[in-house]
C-alpha cells in the first residue's frame, strides 16, 4: 500500500470520515470532533504505521490533514 | 532542580481505598461508540471508580488508614505526624489533616499539614514527611495522599470525564537508621499553571454567579468556570517531554543500569499513551511497568503508591524492591523518585460505600 493510501485510510480510521472530505479544510478548527482525543488517537495510528515516534512539538502541531503531511516529511515518509 | 536523599526512613506500609461505584467509560453518554474505543486504545481507561457527593477524599483516606493501623499493629499514640496530600480537601478552612487527626483519634501531640500539589502529590508527602523524620525528631509518620477529582469538573466534560478516578492511599513511615536512601528530584514550570486549573472558586477569581454559568467550548466541552479544566494537548506535551528528561538524567547522576538496578518503574497513570511513550523513549523493559490505568484511570497524587497496592502487592509484601518512579501533574510539577523498600505491609484494597 502507498504511504497516502496508509495516511488516508489512517483517517478514514480514526476520524470515521468519507476520503473525499480529506482536504485543506480538513483542519483541527473547522472539524468540531477534532478533539484531544482525536489528536492523540491520529498521532499514535500514524506512529504505528509508520514505525516512527513524533517529537512532542509535532504531536501539538498536528492540528490539519495537510499538517500531517508536513509534518511526517520530517521523518522522510513521503506522501 | 531540587534532589533531596532522605536518609533514615522506613516505608512500613501502604494500603488504598476507591469508592464502591464503579463508572465504565463505555457507558457515557459522551462517547459514541466508536469514540469509547478509541478512548480505551489511546488513553486506556476502561473504567473508574467515582466517588459519590457524599464521598471525599479524606474518607477515602481514613479508611485506608484505620486498616493500615489495623495491619500494622500501630498503636495510635505511637504517631507523631499527619500529613494529608489532597487538592480535593473537606472545608476551605480548616486543613483537613486537623479533622483526620480527630477522626483517627490520634494523639493531640500530632503535627498536622495540609498539602495540595496534585498528580505529583505522593512524592511532595514524601520530600516533607522525609525533611520531617530523618533527624528523629518524628518517629511515625502517616501520608495520606487522596483526590476525588471526578468531583472537581463537569460532567458534561468530555475532556475531563473520562480520565480520573479517585482513591485514597495511607502510607505508614517509620524512622530507622538502617533505611535504605530515598532519593526524590522535584521540578516546576508555573508557566505552564493554566493547563490544569479550577478557575473560580478561590481569591484571585472568587465564586460569583457568573461562575456557575455553563458556557459551551465546542468539541463536547460544557463547563462552568467553578469546573476543573484540562487542556490535553499542552498536559500531554508536558508529559511527553519533561519527566523523560528527568528519569534520563537520574539514570545518569545515579549511574543506574535500567536493565538490573530497577525491579518496577512505577509511572504516574494518566494516559496509556504517555506510559507507552516514556517506556519506548527510555528503552524501558515493558514488563518492569506495571500499569493500572484500564481498571482506575488517573487517581492524582495517589497513582504512584496506589499502584504498588493494586499490581504489586504480592511482591512489596514479600520482597525487597527497587522502584524508580515518575509523577508530573498540575502546576507545572514533575519528580523523579528513587527508593528501596524491604518487605512491608500492604493491605487489601478496601472499597467505601
Amino acid at each position: 500500500m502507498k504511504n497516502i493510501e496508509l495516511y488516508n485510510n489512517t483517517f478514514i480510521k480514526v476520524f470515521d470520515v468519507d476520503e473525499n472530505k480529506l482536504n485543506e479544510k480538513f483542519t483541527e478548527k473547522n472539524i468540531e470532533f477534532w478533539d484531544s482525543l482525536r489528536q492523540l488517537a491520529i498521532t499514535n495510528a500514524l506512529e504505528e504505521k509508520f514505525d516512527i515516534m513524533f517529537d512532542p512539538e509535532d504531536i501539538m502541531e498536528f492540528n490539519s490533514y495537510e499538517k500531517g503531511k508536513e509534518i511526517l516529511k520530517k521523518y522522510k515518509i513521503i506522501l | 532542580m531540587a534532589v533531596w536523599n532522605i536518609k533514615n526512613v522506613s516505608i512500613k506500609g501502604i494500603s488504598g481505598s476507591i469508592p464502591d461505584n464503579i463508572v465504565k467509560n463505555a457507558d457515557l453518554n459522551l462517547f459514541t461508540s466508536e469514540e469509547s474505543k478509541l478512548l480505551i486504545k489511546s488513553v486506556g481507561i476502561a473504567e473508574r471508580p467515582v466517588a459519590t457527593d457524599k464521598i471525599c477524599a479524606s474518607d477515602l483516606c481514613f479508611s485506608a488508614a484505620e486498616q493500615l493501623l489495623k495491619d500494622l499493629s500501630w498503636n495510635k499514640d505511637s504517631i507523631n505526624s499527619l500529613i494529608f496530600e489532597s487538592v480535593t480537601r473537606d472545608y476551605r478552612t480548616p486543613p483537613t489533616s486537623c479533622i483526620l487527626q480527630h477522626r483517627l483519634n490520634l494523639s493531640e501531640n500530632t503535627f498536622t499539614l495540609d498539602i495540595p500539589m496534585g498528580c505529583c502529590g505522593f512524592m511532595y508527602g514524601m520530600v516533607v514527611a522525609g525533611n520531617l523524620m530523618q533527624s528523629g525528631t518524628v518517629k511515625r509518620t502517616l501520608l495520606l495522599v487522596g483526590d476525588t477529582a471526578s468531583r472537581m469538573g463537569s460532567s458534561q466534560d468530555k475532556s475531563r470525564v473520562p480520565l480520573f478516578g479517585d482513591a485514597g492511599v495511607a502510607i505508614a513511615l517509620e524512622y530507622n537508621e538502617n533505611a535504605n536512601p530515598m532519593i526524590i528530584e522535584l521540578n516546576t514550570d508555573g508557566s505552564g499553571y493554566k493547563a490544569l486549573i479550577t478557575p473560580h472558586g478561590e481569591f484571585r477569581e472568587p465564586a460569583t454567579p457568573d461562575s456557575f454559568i455553563y458556557h459551551d467550548f465546542g468539541k463536547g466541552i460544557i463547563r462552568r468556570p467553578i469546573d476543573a479544566l484540562i487542556d490535553g494537548m499542552e498536559v500531554f506535551g508536558f508529559a511527553i517531554s519533561k519527566p523523560s528528561k528527568s528519569i534520563k538524567n537520574f539514570f545518569q547522576v545515579y549511574n543506574i543500569d535500567k536493565d538490573n538496578d530497577i525491579d518496577y518503574f512505577l509511572i504516574h497513570q494518566a494516559n496509556k499513551s504517555i506510559i507507552k511513550r516514556l517506556v519506548k523513549k527510555l528503552d524501558l523493559p515493558i514488563e518492569k511497568v506495571p500499569m493500572d490505568i484500564e481498571q482506575y484511570g488517573n487517581t492524582g497524587g495517589a497513582s504512584v503508591p496506589f499502584l504498588i497496592v493494586a499490581r504489586l502487592r504480592e511482591q512489596a509484601m514479600t520482597k525487597p524492591l527497587t522502584l524508580l518512579a515518575s509523577s508530573f501533574g498540575l502546576g507545572l510539577t514533575w519528580g523523579t523518585m528513587l527508593f528501596k523498600t524491604e518487605p512491608m505491609v500492604i493491605s487489601k484494597l478496601i472499597k467505601v460505600k
